[in-house]
């Protein structure tokens, strides 16, 4: 069974030249994982050889965090364990978010206050069919961009691992991560554009509203400062969980409130 | 009996649920008919283009293109027909070719189809020479041609058009208008036209619906409205001066009036002139233009309310 039409596919394609064609859609696709993946772990890397460890202001308190597999490590090797497994996972997030927020955005938002929605909608394609191409195209963009992001960002801690004698960098944490956490994100974040695309009336306004999908996950992370809890693979599981049953509701609704009135009103 | 291309009964559409855009439309166009649905900004027209395209879902009544309810089945209904409403644009960073190539790809054709079919449609529109050009760069009246070709790209039986040559000029307009002039006489396509230009619309249309605060207050032929508002026809004579015949009305410049109930009476009238001894160096048969016939029926619907 075919996943796209022919049809179908017409339509992510184009939607993929509307993403290339616009300059702030390209932008922040490339910036962001860019920043995420390469400028903030490399600048990290290079602060960390240059700043000696005992010299870290809180370094104490930070040290308290680490967990009992990481306790023989040594101050250097700390930090870095630290901000890859504490502050790097936030950094991550960020890319199958925005990336999926910016193709939802470009797909729905745009073609709508363009008014080229309306003509895609009198043609044969049915409402629900123009909602499956892109919601699909978006999701497709948003993985791409995230799995290379991944690539480049294993390489960069790859490099650091070596540099500081340590494990690679990839445990169970960042499995979850990348294997379940991101896809219910870039899901999530292309349906909840989708869901506002009909309401927002220009494509600023659904950025602003996108904005409140980053919330969670910095409160997430940095809530682990507070000493209170520890995201470990299990909790981002149950994330994971909570947001596949989420995507699923927000399947349901746009699904129901994608009809060309509501659309075009 | 011919048939049927649309159909409404008792069509009506609130967007609030208080004030009604379109309210109890009924109305039913043979297949092959150029109609024109008249009225000022704000009559409804878009939204009746809407509802028959089944973009908005009629809030009482209903409707149908070739007995298929654009309710129920707006995929079959928008395999039927072409539409260009002023809000549906198409894609300012495709060139014209590349416009015409996406819509004929999602409608099903393949690209070789679409490719054939675009080139025809650009020459017709004379934008052939344009063709590889971003649409952004277009002036309105090509964009619009575009959009004209567009909708008829999978060779629709129905043509909805709203305000078509709205903020044309003269060439344009004249392309657009003789482009659905042969569609209609050659291929028997039906054309829904909607727009306030009623002298346009007397030129192309060969029955009206005038439509006013979404109301429908007539429809028919030229003929048959101008019976329905009674506006009669008009003889028309330029005699000899001096010249004054009896039971007619003097106009100006040695012209006199009279109204006839049909045609027919014409060459009686002109003959009972001419017996009578008056030279006649011209004679006009008048009909009521449809400007006439309009603001006539807005003065009658407007003392009624």
């Amino acid at each position: 069974m075919k996943i796209l039409t022919s049809e179908e596919k017409t339509v992510v394609f184009k939607d993929f030249g509307d993403i290339w064609e616009n300059k702030t859609a390209r932008s922040i696709l490339f910036l962001v994982p860019f920043m995420m993946t390469l400028v903030l772990p490399v600048f990290f890397l290079i602060l960390l050889f240059h700043v000696p460890s005992d010299q870290i202001k809180g370094m104490e308190q930070m040290l308290q965090l680490l967990p009992a597999q990481a306790a023989d490590l040594n101050g250097r090797q700390s930090v870095f364990y630290l901000v890859t497994n504490l502050i790097f996972p936030m950094f991550f997030l960020m890319i199958p978010l925005t990336s999926a927020s910016i193709c939802a955005a470009s797909s729905f938002i745009l073609e709508k206050e363009r008014g080229t929605l309306e003509t895609l909608l009198l043609t044969p394609l049915s409402v629900k069919r123009v909602f499956k191409a892109k919601v699909l195209g978006g999701i497709f963009l948003s993985a791409l961009t995230t799995a290379v992001s991944f690539l480049l960002f294993s390489i960069v801690m790859a490099v650091g691992d070596l540099l500081l004698s340590m494990p690679f960098y990839l445990n169970w944490n960042w499995l979850v991560l990348f294997f379940f956490l991101s896809p219910v994100i870039t899901v999530f974040s292309v349906l909840f554009m989708a869901l506002t695309s009909a309401k927002s009336v220009s494509n600023t306004e659904s950025f602003q509203t996108s904005g409140y999908l980053v919330l969670p996950i910095v409160l997430l992370f940095m809530g682990q400062f507070t000493g209170l809890y520890q995201v470990n693979a299990i909790l981002l599981l149950w994330i994971s969980g909570i947001l596949f049953a989420a995507d699923l509701v927000l399947c349901f609704f746009s699904v129901r409130l994608f009809t060309a009135e509501k659309l075009l009103r | 009996m011919s048939e049927i291309a649309i159909h409404a009964q008792k069509l009506s559409k609130s967007y609030n649920g208080a004030v009604y855009a379109l309210h109890d439309l009924s109305l039913e166009i043979p297949s092959g008919a150029v109609f024109g649905f008249l009225g000022p900004n704000g009559a409804g027209k878009t939204t009746a283009v809407k509802l028959l395209t089944g973009l908005l879902k009629p809030t009482d009544g209903s409707c149908a293109i070739f007995g298929i309810s654009p309710v129920k089945k707006p995929c079959e209904v928008h395999r039927l027909c072409g539409a260009v409403t002023e809000t549906a644009r198409m894609y300012g960073r495709l060139t014209g070719m590349q416009n015409l190539i996406f819509f004929g790809q999602v409608i099903g054709l393949t690209k070789r189809e679409c490719r054939q079919r675009a080139e025809t449609l650009l020459k017709s529109f004379d934008l052939w020479d344009v063709r590889d050009k971003c649409l952004s760069s277009y002036s309105t009246g090509m964009a619009q041609c575009l959009s004209m070709a567009r909708a008829m790209i999978a060779r629709p039986r129905l043509l909805l058009l709203d305000e078509p040559v709205s903020g044309l000029d003269v060439e344009s307009a004249l392309r657009v208008n003789t482009m659905m002039t042969n569609l209609a006489a050659q291929e028997g396509v039906t054309v829904f036209l909607c727009t306030h230009q009623l002298q346009y619309a007397q030129n192309f249309c060969n029955s009206y619906g005038i439509v006013s605060k979404g109301k429908m207050l007539a429809c028919g032929d030229l003929e048959s409205l101008s019976r329905e508002v009674g506006i009669p026809l008009r003889a028309r004579f330029r005699l000899r001066e001096g010249q004054t015949p009896k039971h007619m009305e003097c106009l100006n410049d040695g012209w006199w009036g009279s109204d006839l109930s049909e045609e027919e009476d014409m060459p009686d009238l002109l003959q009972n002139l001419v017996s009578s001894g008056f030279d006649v160096f011209e004679a006009q048969l008048v009909h009521p233009s449809l400007e006439d016939i309009y603001f006539k029926l807005i003065e009658w619907k407007g003392e009624e309310t």
